[in-house]
């Protein structure tokens, strides 16, 4: 049965708009999300169940992308063709990757991306 | 943009795509150094151009939540309060830093993302839409 969100069991506000002050933050600052640290402080400082918390997240990610996609649009730091063609092949991209999860997600995939990630984030370092 | 550039930006944006939702991990974090690394982009425009593309992923996916029951709009309005003035904030600050060392910064929220992906584990292997509890 899914469990449909009642209105008594809303974490403080407060809390939430401050978690959000520090995604947004991380967001503006380097063109990403801020699910990386909101769902994390959802679970751990508002006590929000691990799927709610990212279904919330995800929803609040719109407005907070908007307004930094308006900021760097306004200093010319926007490439909009570029964006077109990210978005064609991300939207075909997450259905494949939400269809693979099930069969191959596992640690292993995990540990070697971060791995990779951790070369990534050297060469970035050093170029 | 040239051709090749076009087919670059589609694998990268297909790749990201596919490991956003592999790893259950944010397209920007992939997307931005892709976009540095292999077409060469400014590490401004790099940001800037992911935060555009995040805004119909995140709003196509939190649709399909919001159908399931799943999506609590009063708190996504509390956590959007905070984060629109953190968004402004954010931006205008990685806009006054020079793109050498935004990259090198990105590089280290990379490296944490990295060390926190080492020492969760079993998250991947969790469906998605796990029903709250």
């Amino acid at each position: 049965m899914p469990h449909m969100v009642s209105s008594l069991d809303h974490p403080n506000p407060f809390i939430l708009a401050l978690i959000g002050l520090a995604a947004g933050v991380l967001s503006g600052l380097f063109g990403v999300g801020g699910g990386i640290i909101m769902v994390p402080a959802m679970v751990m400082l508002a006590g929000m169940a691990q799927g709610r918390a990212s279904a919330t997240s995800l929803a609040s990610i719109v407005p907070i992308a908007a307004v930094g996609a308006f900021v760097f649009g306004r200093s010319d730091s926007v490439d909009l063709p570029a964006a077109a063609v990210l978005m064609v092949g991300s939207l075909i991209g997450v259905q494949v990757g939400a269809w693979l999860m099930p069969r191959i997600g596992d640690d292993r995939l995990r540990i070697g991306f971060a791995i990779f990630m951790i070369g990534i984030a050297v060469t970035m370092l050093i170029s | 943009m040239t051709l090749i550039e076009i087919l670059a930006l589609f694998g990268i944006g297909l790749t990201a795509g596919v490991l956003a939702g592999l790893l259950g991990i944010g397209g920007g974090v992939l997307m931005v150094p892709a976009m540095v690394l292999i077409t060469a982009f400014d590490q401004h425009v790099a940001q800037g151009t992911s935060l555009l593309v995040i805004i119909p992923a995140a709003a196509f996916g939190s649709f399909t939540h919001h159908r399931h029951g799943r999506l609590a709009l009063r708190d996504a309005a509390a956590l959007a309060v905070g984060g629109v003035v953190g968004a402004l904030l954010g931006s205008v600050t990685a806009l006054s830093l020079d793109e050498d060392l935004l990259r090198r910064l990105f590089a280290i929220l990379l490296l944490g993302i990295a060390a926190r992906m080492l020492l969760t584990r079993r998250r991947a292997a969790e469906p998605v839409d796990a029903k709250p509890t």
